[in-house]
């Protein structure tokens, strides 16, 4: 027996027409389902137990408000809700690993790139209209040699948060190319980060890459530039490797700024159409954190996004101190995070580059350190800040229009702002 | 004004104010400073410079995305 919980819009899996959908519940877990005229009816699991409930997370937050060509419209329209918080340049479609998994079908791209002044016309539109931070994306951008010029474009342009998507492999092995980064004007690294095994990596990536991982920290602490992890988690692959994700973050801060979790999502490339079994929620990652982490982070250090729909994504802040011992700096006090702020882009620009970007090095702790003192407190916040966050991207099957209307993650290519999960949007035939 | 070179008078009780180690809360969260304070009923001076500067920067650094 299923209750529906909210009405909503999506896709069809095939042929990405859009379709009336409903946000069903069965027991304790939640599904967004919908039926195509033409391929039948589909359903995808988006929500699994009540630990947090789905009620509660979304509390709030009203369905409806859909534009009527939304998505195949899209770029943003004036019933968006959220402005652009993190705006996406691919600066390249190749890549030098070549995953089962990716988003962006990577590698498989012409060679046509986008030249340095060409970027930099982008970077300069981006700005005019308030888009100061930037993320680099692709395919691999570290396989562009000129990636430090890019990055001085980006600068130049007046870009205040530049942000770099790699899986590392360069920065560890080319020292002076991480350098020529930060002296370019790097502000902080997205680092693909799957696991603590090899095995995890062999499965995901198609090799062994621990240890390119962490040369890349190495490199990127010795040079200052913040490295946030970012794991793909996949259900029997990586989802029992989560507690031991965190305890590598906190064990490599200041070098590593945090770790955000991306649970797998099916566009792009992926080996065979999923079944629920292959999907991993939200409050499923929370879950896992707080039972793999012996309950040293807590689920309730954690609370939904605010940039973007609350089924989006969660975020927790942190500060870690010597020895391994946590201050819990996310607040809860009155202040909703599902709520409709104009401002929520600007909120988080603020936050992730007060917490992602390094500004010295670390100043060395001392056993008798008292970190309630304001100084103390207000050094180590500095030096030591870490975010624990996850964004759930949508694919096809998992599509809710009304997620889609709140997304601050938006990809500009070809002169158009689109949201994330448009941008990348792949019918399980794997074409547009 | 010099708030190290002059010392402050409780404007309630009358009684000089002496560098006292204080807690503060926000946000659920307790913090130390030491700063002038009466030593008759506890009020407390807190100047300019502190509450635009450290205690601005905790607030910032504590406010949530």
């Amino acid at each position: 027996m299923a209750d529906t919980i909210r009405k909503t819009a999506s896709v069809c899996p095939v042929c990405l027409e859009r379709l009336p959908a409903e946000i069903v519940r069965r027991g304790e877990n939640y599904y967004i389902e919908k039926t195509c005229p033409a391929h039948g009816h589909f359903s995808a699991v988006v929500w699994r137990g009540m630990n947090p409930s789905f009620e509660d997370w979304c509390a709030g937050i009203e369905p409806g408000g859909l534009a009527p060509d939304c998505p195949n419209a899209c770029g943003l329209c004036k019933n968006h809700l959220r402005k652009t918080c993190c705006a996406l340049v691919e600066v390249t479609a190749r890549c030098n690993l070549a995953c089962p998994v990716c988003f962006a079908s990577a590698g498989c791209g012409d060679a046509k790139e986008p030249s340095v002044s060409e970027l930099y016309r982008q970077f300069r539109a981006l700005v005019r209209n308030g888009n100061t931070f930037v993320q680099l994306s692709g395919g691999e951008p570290t396989v562009r040699d000129d990636l430090p010029e890019i990055v001085a474009a980006a600068k130049r342009a007046g870009c205040e948060n530049i942000q770099l998507n790699s899986n590392g492999l360069r920065l560890g092995a080319d020292p002076a190319f991480t350098r020529a980064l930060k002296d370019a004007g790097l502000s902080f690294v997205f680092m693909q980060f799957d696991g603590t095994d090899d095995t995890i990596y062999e499965k995901l990536r198609g090799r062994p890459l621990l240890e390119a991982k962490k040369a890349a920290i190495s490199v990127c602490g010795d040079n200052l530039l913040g490295v946030t992890l970012v794991p793909t988690v996949v259900p029997r692959v990586n989802d029992g490797d989560i507690g031991n994700i965190v305890r590598f973050g906190l064990d490599n801060s200041p070098a590593v700024r945090g770790i955000h979790f991306q649970p797998v999502s099916y566009f792009g490339r992926y080996p065979a159409p999923p079944s629920d079994s292959d999907r991993i929620t939200l409050p499923e990652v929370l879950r896992a954190i707080e039972a793999q982490t012996g309950g040293k982070i807590k689920l309730s250090d954690f609370v939904p996004s605010a940039c973007d729909h609350p089924r989006c994504g969660f975020h927790g802040d942190f500060v870690v101190l010597p020895g391994g011992m946590l201050i819990r700096l996310t607040s809860k006090s009155g202040k909703s995070a599902c709520c409709s702020d104009g401002n929520a882009h600007l909120k988080n620009r603020n936050f992730v580059s007060r917490r992602w970007k390094r500004t010295g090095p670390a100043p060395e702790a001392r056993p008798d350190d008292d970190f309630t003192n304001l100084d103390t407190f207000l050094k180590r916040v500095r030096s030591h800040g870490f975010t624990i966050t996850a964004m759930a991207f949508q694919d096809a099957y998992t599509l809710d229009l009304e997620r889609l209307r709140s997304c601050s993650l938006h990809v500009f290519k070809d002169g158009r702002t689109l949201p994330f999960c448009v941008n990348y949007l792949t019918a399980c035939t794997g074409g547009l | 004004m010099d708030n190290e070179a002059r010392s402050w008078k409780c404007g309630k009780c009358g009684e000089e104010l002496k560098k006292k180690k204080t807690l503060f809360n926000y946000l659920g969260h307790t913090f130390s400073y030491e700063v002038d304070r009466c030593p008759k009923c506890g009020n407390v001076f807190i100047p300019k410079e502190l509450a635009e500067g450290r205690m601005a920067e905790v607030e910032a650094q504590m406010e949530d995305k």
